[in-house]
């Protein structure tokens, strides 16, 4: 845990940097009502929603909005690779770059924050680190960044291969955060 | 190779090997006409970033230093580490395979991909994989590769190497991009916009990731205790060639190996910064393979049972690189790509002209060697040793240090000739040293040259201004005939120094200064020379001019080590007792500071360069603004001659030393309104600019500065100011016109006070 009188500095360094890197983040009550309507309103009318259920985060947070129909907890190979949203747990945020941490070591986890072009992460604030380097030490969130397989997701997929930068490649055109005060 | 008659139309691979020399001009003729706009807007837009945002890093020494000592005991400790990896790797499920040699390496995969039956692989980014050659391997053995990273895609439809060690197609431009696919793909799709083509290149690639068997990428790093795996991107293209297929097969060179994951956490902070200016890619994943996530299952496809990885380190050179004294350093480097965005010549051609087959930029010349032959890395002559790349390098590798000894080690290999030796021998080469090109120790030994044109300058500035001696200059050492000589003076420096007596009084409090009689200015520009000493003895400081002893830059410059060696080793041994004294040494031309601050670690002994140290070796402005004079007073820039408005480019060495500020502040402080230069060189670097076969580049390089001068006298002139005897050339070049140094024009504002009152 951090301490508490640093907690609300981090959130707004978080804030600025993900804003930065063109990631949206909104900051909600944790409650499963509170979470529903805000993946929804995110989601906006996209007809079918990918969903990899969390590890770190209590489940029955997510209880509310997986109750939706386009949900889709176990999606067919074809459902897969043609969503619209995906949405998943981060089990870290980090302030000095406005990144989520995935954990994609367990089940489509790593798929369902890939392969829809829209990215909607969950992040509780107290999981939100200073820096990229505090995921590599072993005091930190219990040093789960030294035994995960994850990928630090810092805003949409982007490049600048084809001349002047363009958001959206293999990865989601746009990152929403969801941070649980 | 014959030369194309046009520049435009010679193939980038045509020219990708310059171990013919001639390769290495058609490529600088064909990038100036092709690809410059290009790179240079892209380079230069990583440059700039990565100065924000490494700026904005409290602990960026500190990291670069860390950073430093963990690579380097990795080397130290590589074969134990190999050992340690390949046991996680099979802990985690893996395979693990040390390769030898290229063909090893690209035997183990065709055999995994024969295994699996594999028809279609997806390949992330991965370098080294060009410098193995293994696409060629795979579609030899019948596997169709899919190319996923969007520049590396570009390279696939138009079969050219890499032009840079990140972006390897920011050669082309959005327009060229166009025009590429156009003609390769029949398609009616709009291709105008950047959004069109990455639109277009995704739905193809998308497909190939859903179908593909089996999945590659490269690593940025690889820890030993664990198997895991870095990897830096943004497009998302690893991420799904390291997820959806069932098999991933990893290649990296084994210089990639660090002890832990733990220390990834300094390279994340240092990498991307580093690179593309970005305080991180969209995409870092870090991974100990294969993953215990669910196979992905293709729509109609029979999923896999389980993923299956496998991880394929390359030697191919590089024990014996571990062996090289010089070149083991360049295992240091993690392919950021800050010493090709920081370069100069970098930003005007880009890997196409300064790099070959696989590795470019300052860093790829000792990778060309080190993974191939030494003669490969024949476009590290593009080095000028301007030294920009020094301090942007996050595991401080010496990089022009690594190009002269490959500039040295290629002068060998060339062929010996009577007449190499019996001009080296008039001119002052060291013995080991007279097998360097006729041109190589022209240059080198420019004190001994310019001490024989000054002595009869009359007769020497006629000479040199004939066009049949210039054409005979051009055609035996290869001085191009374009470039303008400055004359030759009447008097040496010294000479000067010693027909001038001293009426001032040192303040007391300051420091007894030696100035450095540098060759450069010694002999090329002593009026300079004579406006500093009396600068600082306005200012109130002792100082006593030393004799005018060449001090290797010259030398070094050409690769020529032991003759620079013999050089500074005389230096130095005339300056010691000086500096033991507690004297300060005060060096005017920068490229001589830089020498003395840097260069000296490879060519005097330990003990010696100790002493020779940042508080005891300063430029004379950094002196000037030591002793707190009252500037205004003593050199209101309201009295100048010149006016108040300047324009102020420093010494790219100069800034490395961090001796260029103090300059804008003294000029500022004594009111002149001043704008200064952002490029990282101005293109002549010593004597770069005078070869007939850099002169095009080197005024193409130029050419940001001269936009800088004209941009910023917009509302008016300026006077034109430099430090270094280089920049004062180049812009005199340019620009047409007089420049001064900083230590003139502040005299002038004296002269001119002086001359009122009489």
């Amino acid at each position: 845990m951090q301490p508490a009188t640093a907690q609300p500095s981090l959130l707004d360094e978080f804030t600025t940097a993900a804003t930065n890197a063109v990631a949206k983040v909104q900051l909600i009550e944790r409650s499963a009502e509170a979470l529903r309507d805000a993946v929804l309103r995110a989601v906006g009318d996209a007809p079918r929603i990918l969903y990899a259920a969390p590890q770190e985060l209590p489940v029955e947070l997510f209880v509310e909005f997986a109750r939706d129909p386009r949900v889709r907890p176990n999606p067919t190979p074809e459902e897969m690779v043609a969503s619209a949203a995906g949405v998943t747990e981060a089990f870290a945020g980090v302030a000095s770059t406005g990144s989520v941490c995935i954990d994609i070591s367990f089940e489509r986890t790593g798929m369902v924050s890939l392969l829809a072009p829209l990215q909607v992460a969950v992040v509780a604030a107290e999981t939100i680190v200073p820096q990229p380097r505090d995921l590599f030490r072993s005091d930190v969130l219990g040093g789960r960044g030294l035994e995960r397989d994850f990928v630090f997701v810092t805003g949409p997929s982007a490049t600048a291969d084809m001349g002047p930068l363009v958001r959206g490649v293999h990865g989601p055109h746009k990152l929403h955060i969801i941070v649980l005060r | 190779m014959a030369s194309a008659a046009n520049p435009a139309d010679i193939q980038p691979r045509q020219v990708a090997n310059k171990a013919d020399k001639q390769a290495l001009l058609d490529a600088i003729r064909m990038t100036l006409a092709v690809q410059s706009p290009a790179v240079r807007h892209n380079t230069q837009t990583f440059n700039r970033n990565r100065y924000a945002v490494t700026a904005r890093l409290a602990d960026y020494d500190a990291l670069k230093d860390r950073a430093r000592e963990i690579k380097q005991n990795a080397i130290a400790n590589l074969p134990e580490l190999l050992r340690q990896l390949e046991t996680s790797v099979k802990a985690n499920g893996g395979q693990f395979y040390l390769a030898k040699t290229a063909a090893d390496a690209n035997r183990y995969v065709c055999d995994v991909l024969t295994r699996h039956q594999a028809k279609l692989v997806v390949k992330g980014k991965s370098i080294t994989s060009e410098e193995i050659k293994l696409n060629h391997a795979m579609e030899a053995a019948g596997v169709r590769v899919a190319e996923t990273d969007l520049a590396e895609f570009i390279l696939q439809v138009a079969d050219e190497q890499p032009s840079h060690i990140v972006a390897p197609a920011l050669h082309y431009s959005r327009e060229r991009i166009t025009a590429l696919f156009k003609r390769k793909f029949a398609t009616d799709l709009p291709l105008d916009t950047g959004e069109e083509l990455t639109v277009f290149a995704r739905e193809k690639l998308r497909e190939q990731f859903i179908a593909a068997d089996v999945g590659m990428s490269g690593a940025n790093l690889i820890a030993a205790d664990s198997g895991s795996l870095m990897l830096v991107e943004s497009e998302g293209n690893i991420r799904m060639s390291c997820i959806l297929p069932p098999v991933h097969i990893a290649i990296a060179g084994i210089e990639k190996v660090v002890p832990s994951r733990k220390d990834f956490g300094t390279f994340i902070e240092l990498l991307p910064r580093s690179g593309t200016g970005q305080p991180l890619t969209s995409y870092v994943s870090i991974l100990h393979p294969p993953l215990k996530a669910s196979v992905f299952a293709a729509p109609g496809k029979q999923p896999k049972e389980a993923r299956e990885f496998h991880l394929v380190l390359i030697d191919n050179g590089r024990s014996r690189m571990r062996e090289d004294p010089a070149l083991r350093e360049a295992l240091r480097c993690i392919r950021c790509s800050a010493c090709l965005n920081s370069c100069a010549n970098f930003e005007t051609v880009g890997g196409h002209a300064f790099g070959g087959e696989t590795y470019s930029g300052g860093i790829g010349g000792a990778w060309e060697a080190g993974t191939g032959k030494l003669l490969n890395a024949r476009f590290s002559e593009l080095c000028t040793g301007c030294s920009r790349c020094v301090n942007n390098c996050p595991v401080r590798i010496d990089i022009p240090w690594l190009n002269e000894v490959l500039r040295q080690r290629m002068n060998v290999e060339q062929s010996k000739s009577t007449a190499k030796s019996t001009f080296g021998a008039m001119t002052g080469s060291a013995p080991e040293d007279r097998v360097a090109p006729l041109q190589k120790q022209f240059f080198a030994n420019y004190s001994s040259q310019a001490r024989r044109a000054t002595r009869f300058a009359s007769l020497s500035n006629a000479l040199t201004n004939l066009p049949f001696v210039r054409g005979l200059m051009e055609s035996a050492v290869g001085l191009d005939r374009r470039r303008k000589l400055p004359p030759f003076p009447k008097h040496t420096w010294e000479e000067l120094y010693r027909s001038e007596p001293n009426p001032t009084t040192a303040r007391p409090g300051l420091p007894k200064v030696l100035m450095l009689a540098d060759v450069f200015t010694n002999y090329g520009s002593p009026e300079r020379g004579m406006a500093a000493i009396r600068l600082l003895r306005k200012v109130g400081f002792d100082i006593e001019l030393s004799l005018a002893l060449a001090d290797g830059r010259a030398a070094i410059s050409q690769g020529m080590i032991a003759t620079a060696r013999e050089q500074a080793r005389g230096l130095a041994a005339m300056l010691l007792p000086h500096l033991d004294r507690g004297e300060i040494i005060c060096v005017l031309e920068p490229s001589v500071l830089a020498m003395l601050r840097f260069d000296f670690a490879h060519l005097v002994d330990e003990a010696t360069w100790a002493k020779f140290t940042l508080a005891k070796v300063l430029e004379p402005m950094q002196l000037v603004w030591s002793a707190k004079p009252e500037l205004a007073g003593l050199f209101p820039a309201s009295r100048s001659p010149h006016g108040t408005r300047v324009f102020y480019h420093s010494h790219c060495q100069q800034r490395t030393c961090n001796a260029a500020q103090e300059t804008v502040e003294v000029l500022r402080a004594c009111g002149f309104d001043i704008v200064t230069s952002s490029v990282e060189c101005c293109g002549m670097a010593g004597s770069f600019g005078y070869k007939r076969e850099y002169y095009e580049l080197s005024m193409a390089v130029g050419e940001d500065l001269f936009a800088q001068v004209r941009a910023a006298e917009q509302d008016g002139p300026r006077t034109l100011v430099a430090s270094g005897t280089s920049c004062h050339e180049q812009l005199w070049a340019g620009m047409g016109r007089e420049v001064v140094h900083p230590a003139e024009l502040l005299m002038s504002t004296v002269e001119v006070s002086r001359l009122s009152r009489s």
